[in-house]
């Protein structure tokens, strides 16, 4: 390494050391903190429970927990459902407003505003938009002749209704990372194709879609982590319910923390989740460059 | 093949018009180069041609039809961009492969296709190789065998060589002007750079903003420029210019300025009226040293001597009025010398000060 | 500080509030309590005149109303904080042994018998203060006191039409129902479409036979469920062992009953909780619906429900198998002090008690038409206010053989559990009533197993309360 290389690392390190604190204090030290609790019992709610070191238990707990499976499950069925909604719609939508049309730039920005709100309060107005009797969607459809449906009180529905949500809300997300893509693609290799006659079906898949691979990848990345954690619109409109219809993962530990007051087991299930999704997304980009490689 | 012909085609946005009027006529095999400052709307002269512009007024017809409303793909054209517009995600073969993908070719005939363009272009050894993975001068030969594969019957070239340098410019021109020959296809070619112009060109179609200049040979356009535009931007060193008044010599006109007087060309006389204002142009290398004694020898000035290996600019002066000779490199004189330099008779341009136009 | 210093600082209170009145007619001038509470009939009308305690003592009061789900948490939070941010707490009576047992709570027990005279402790209906209490130490004191029973539409119980279609259906009288089989037949009996008749009246949208809560959000369907179990003759524990026993006979049988309630239901029932049940009963769309007596002063209130502006609502106490009362589980809403404030701070918030729960602040608001549900036998007991508040009536009976709720550490567990593990049987989730039981009670008592014998049957136990002592 030469002279200025070693020159540059310790300005860099000089640079880096206010984000290296502000990262111990905010977030290596609570994931310490939580480490130290998944190996405890630790009850918030119940002080005469000795706090003591129980091992490996809560993690066995967990991992041998028949809801947390099942929460793992109704996760990774709500990912798959939201992202694939979002990336569909979310590429539609962007190819259509950045192509040059009147009103596009009007219609973009109002196309953003979901992902403007806090997922607590698109929580709350779906609320309102699914809320059995008085609800805007059960008025809706009522004026044109279908039953009531009970959006969020039903197991059939539930899951559904918060995809929706969800979907609603980070469509745009997805439309505007793409959308920003497109307008970076130079233009020539279009007028190239459309001379040559290539159809806009195969444009778009083989001019359009590869270049903004590396992309979508991205937004895709930053959405399944989004997804994996979701929270905050379920815990609005269902709390995880009926039933265990719409329990997450991150419901499942919100329970166990401040429900049952079991810090340790909480602990525990974020560990054992935040393996899971580290060892799933890496798979999941290993392949995809892989097949990146390869072609 | 196909001729190429614009009539009165206009182009402009919205209220900005941008070409006004263009008449030209290309015939088929011909090779035609729009050359014009920067913004003089050869580019938009071009997409039009294309069909990536609407036209806004005339009709450009393509092997006699009229194609104003015709999609792209329809006009039996290929072209070749200036930032090369290669798919940056595709192999040099999926690239032609591609452009080949619409006619709908068995694999056979699209493999023959490839390997024999791949093999006028020197592509061979490049075909598995991405855009990123070339030089610019491999590009380039890419984008124009991406263009060549679809056999085109005419072919429109966009600056194609503003991104290379001066070296490989010299040899891609060579190569675009062999295939040329070989090929034998009308090709419409855009620069602002007048030695591609010069080189490539069966007629040079000149441009100033969205008006044609001149339309002509290469020859044409440098030995008998129409106009002031014409003769100053054709050229290099361009032309010098001199503000000069007609007068009644001895025998017969003479042109005369502060600084010199000299008689005017014998075939123009007839032109020329006492106290006209004329503009005399004569290119640098029309500008000699005089013999000892020559008569008519103008004395002027060495300001800075600028050598070129063969040749020397000289930059000379008399009076208020600077001009250039270009001058084997063994004549050159010292800066700061005075020199009596004459003009050849037959490189005297007239032009009429006021309009511009040639006498 | 010790026990004499706690007293003395006590009796110096006393003494100052009492004997200087002339000196310091204000005795806690500047002191500032905030008490963590529910938005709901306990706590709303008290919250809009709390000035008034503080031109009397100078204490001003600041009270947070929270909604139900989620407020214990925050109790929670707020009890194991060292520092804490409210003087007050508002306690629903099953949170006791949870709270007590983390000694979050204040020791009412010396403060209630030295003001026995002052807050008419003989006034108060017995089974209240044992419900507030643990381990026979008061640790909160009843603001509301309640009990489960049914509300249903007089109205429509009185229809000479619906009354003989009822008799021709099921042989009987129609009348409140005194055994779950009436009240399944009831709810059956009114459940109409959308364009069914109703007391003569064409439906403009569909009516519900009932309403109970399904869902699982804080546990609401346990609410109903357990006294409904209770009145199937079950109960919570396995008085040998101190281990969840609600896997018996009575208890799938109050959970198959409540299934079979389902169909008579609005769509919607897997969402009912709290006001969203109460609100079909309010909005006169249901014929019965039983719940806990917090809101049913809304059902007398034409400006905070609708149905006594287009009929009228009669209660009754919760039925049983056989139409012999069986003892109901009683509950109330509480106020509590926090153990970890301050002696001033737990004087000002006794006395914040004290006035809050009076009988004066009580009748007050029940003439203004706020007859919050009682733990004052003079309130209850009034027949003027009787007449305006008929639900005063099963209240002062049932409170009679009442017995108590829930109170055990671990309740929170419970209530999740059962809450979660019902409610997927009501969606059909899980096959059968004994599956979803044998489920939730395998979860509580994988925690309380872990405990010795002792331990669990001490937290069953319910100790008599002291202050009740002589
Ligand atoms: N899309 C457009 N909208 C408005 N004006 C345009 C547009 N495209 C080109 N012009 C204008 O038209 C005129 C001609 O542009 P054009 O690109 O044809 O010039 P050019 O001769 O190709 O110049 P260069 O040598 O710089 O490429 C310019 O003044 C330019 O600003
Ligand atoms: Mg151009």
């Amino acid at each position: 390494m030469g002279y200025v290389n070693r020159r540059n690392r310790t300005i860099a390190g000089v640079f880096l050391l206010p984000t290296v604190a502000v990262l111990f204090l905010t977030t290596i030290y609570p994931m310490l903190y939580a480490l130290y609790l998944s190996f405890r019992n630790y009850d918030l709610a119940k002080p005469f429970i000795p706090r003591i070191f129980v091992g490996l238990a809560n993690f066995q707990e967990v991992l041998t927990s028949g809801p947390f499976m099942h929460s793992m499950w109704i996760t990774f069925k709500l990912m798959a459902v939201t992202l694939t909604f979002q990336f569909v719609i979310g590429v539609g939508l962007a190819l259509l407003v950045t192509q040059r049309l009147p009103g596009m730039a009007a219609i973009r920005t109002l196309l953003l505003i979901p992902m403007m709100i806090s997922p607590v309060i698109v929580g709350l107005v779906w609320l309102f938009i699914y809320f059995p009797e008085l609800g805007y969607l059960n008025y809706f459809i009522g004026l044109i002749g279908i039953n009531p449906i009970p959006w969020i009180t039903s197991t059939q529905w539930a899951l559904t209704a918060i995809a929706i949500a969800d979907i609603w809300q980070w469509t745009p997300f997805v439309m505007m990372g793409t959308a920003a893509a497109l307008q970076s693609l130079s233009p020539e290799p279009y007028e190239a194709a459309l001379i040559d006659g290539n159809s806009r079906i195969d444009v778009f898949l083989y001019v359009t879609l590869p270049q903004l691979k590396p992309v979508l990848i991205s937004l895709l990345f930053l959405r399944a982590i989004d997804a994996f954690k979701i929270y905050d619109i379920i815990f609005v409109l269902t709390k995880g319910g009926p039933g265990d219809a719409t329990e997450t993962i991150a419901l499942y530990i919100y329970r166990q923390s401040f429900t049952f007051w079991r810090m340790g087991v909480g602990a525990a299930a974020s560990f054992v989740s935040l393996i899971i999704i580290s060892v799933l997304i890496t798979l999941f980009f290993k392949s995809m460059q892989k097949s990146a490689v390869a072609r | 093949m196909a001729s190429v012909s614009l009539t009165n085609v206009v182009k402009a946005f919205g209220a900005f018009k941008v070409v006004h009027g263009v008449d030209l006529d290309i015939t088929d095999g011909e090779f035609v180069v729009l050359l014009g400052p920067s913004g003089c709307g050869k580019t938009t002269t071009l997409r039009m041609v294309a069909g990536l512009e609407d036209v806004s007024g005339g009709e450009i017809c393509i092997a006699g039809e009229v194609i104003n409303d015709r999609p792209p793909k329809d006009r039996k054209i290929a072209m070749v961009f200036q930032n090369y517009a290669l798919y940056p995600h595709m192999t040099v073969r999926q690239n032609m492969e591609f452009a080949l993908k619409p006619q709908k070719l068995s694999k056979a005939e699209v493999d023959a296709k490839i390997a024999g363009v791949a093999g006028m272009l020197g592509l061979d050894a490049l075909l598995q190789r991405k855009p990123a993975q070339l030089s610019g001068g491999q590009r380039q030969r890419v984008a124009m065998a991406r263009a060549m594969v679809r056999t085109p019957e005419v072919f429109l070239f966009d600056e194609p060589l503003s991104n290379l340098d001066a070296k490989l410019r010299t040899q891609v021109r060579m190569e675009i002007a062999k295939l040329h020959k070989q090929l034998g296809t009308t090709v419409i070619y855009v620069t602002h750079d007048q030695v591609e112009a010069m080189t490539l060109a069966d007629k040079i179609v000149i441009m100033k903003d969205g008006y044609i200049e001149q339309i002509g040979s290469p020859e044409e356009v440098f030995a008998h420029p129409k106009n002031l535009f014409v003769a100053t931007f054709i050229g290099s060193p361009s032309m010098n210019l001199f503000r000069m008044t007609v007068e009644r010599g001895d025998k017969g006109p003479v042109l005369s300025s502060a600084a010199f007087t000299i008689a005017a060309p014998v075939d123009k006389s007839g032109k020329l009226t006492p106290g006209q204002a004329v503009t005399l142009g004569i290119r640098p290398s029309d500008v000699r040293l005089a013999r000892a004694g020559e008569p008519g020898a103008i004395e002027a000035r060495v300001e800075v001597v600028e050598y070129l290996g063969v040749e020397a600019l000289v930059d000379l002066r008399v009076g208020t009025q600077e001009f250039i000779a270009q001058i084997p490199a063994g004549e050159r004189p010292a800066p700061d010398e005075t020199v009596k330099v004459v003009f050849n008779q037959a490189g005297l341009h007239l032009f009429d000060s006021e309009s511009g136009q040639a006498l | 500080m010790g026990i004499w210093n706690k007293s003395l600082l006590a009796a110096s209170f006393v003494a100052m509030m009492c004997g200087s009145a002339l000196a310091q007619d204000k005795p806690f001038e500047g002191v500032q309590l905030k008490m963590l509470g529910i938005g709901d009939t306990s706590v709303t009308r008290l919250a809009k005149i709390t000035s008034e305690f503080e031109e009397q003592t100078g204490a001003k009061v600041q009270i947070d109303m929270l909604p139900y789900p989620g407020l214990i948490d925050k109790i929670i939070i707020e009890a194991s904080s060292d520092n804490p941010t409210y003087q007050l707490l508002w306690v629903d009576s099953p949170w006791v042994g949870m709270l007590g047992e983390a000694g979050a709570l204040q020791d009412l027990t010396d403060y209630a018998k030295r003001d026995a005279a002052e807050i008419g402790l003989d006034d108060i209906i017995p089974v209240q203060l044992q419900e507030n209490s643990w381990q026979g130490a008061l640790l909160a004191f009843p603001a509301s006191g309640m009990i489960w029973h049914v509300n249903y539409r007089q109205d429509l119980f009185d229809n000479a039409d619906e009354k003989a279609a009822f008799k021709a259906k099921y042989s009987y009288d129609l009348a409140p129902p005194s055994t779950w089989q009436q009240f399944h037949d009831i709810a059956e009996f009114f459940t109409r479409k959308k364009g069914d008749k109703l007391a003569g009246k064409v439906l403009e949208q569909d009516f519900y036979g009932n309403a109970e809560s399904y869902s699982r959000v804080q546990g609401a369907i346990t609410h109903d469920y357990f006294p409904i179990m209770r009145g199937f003759g079950g109960d919570y524990w396995d008085p040998a062992t101190g281990l969840c026993a609600m896997t018996g006979e009575p208890h799938v049988k109050a959970a198959e009953f409540m299934k079979s309630l389902v169909p008579f239901n609005p769509p919607d029932y897997l969402g009912l909780m709290w006001d969203i049940q109460s609100g079909y009963m309010e909005r006169g769309e249901t014929a019965l619906s039983g719940y806990w007596s917090v809101r049913t002063v809304r059902l007398t209130n034409p400006e905070e429900a609708k149905l006594p502006s287009l009929g009228k609502a009669g209660f009754s106490g919760g039925p049983t198998v056989d139409g012999k009362p069986q003892p109901t589980y009683t509950g109330a809403l509480s106020f509590a002090i926090n153990a970890k404030v301050s002696d001033q701070e737990k004087e000002a918030a006794w006395a914040f008690i004290k006035w809050g729960t009076s009988e004066k602040i009580m009748r007050r608001l029940a003439d203004e038409g706020w007859g919050i549900s009682q733990f004052r036998k003079s309130i209850l007991s009034d027949p003027a206010l009787q007449e305006k508040y008929p639900y005063y009536k099963v209240l002062l009976d049932t409170q009679a053989n009442a017995r108590r709720r829930i109170f055990h550490p671990f309740y929170a567990d419970v209530e999740e559990n059962f809450g979660v593990e019902l409610s997927k049987y009501m969606a059909g989730e899980t096959a059968t009533a004994q599956e979803a039981l044998n489920n939730a009670c395998t979860a509580v008592n994988s925690r309380l197993s872990m405990f010795p014998v002792e331990q669990r049957l001490r937290w069953i136990n319910d100790a008599p309360v002291t202050v009740l002592q002589k």
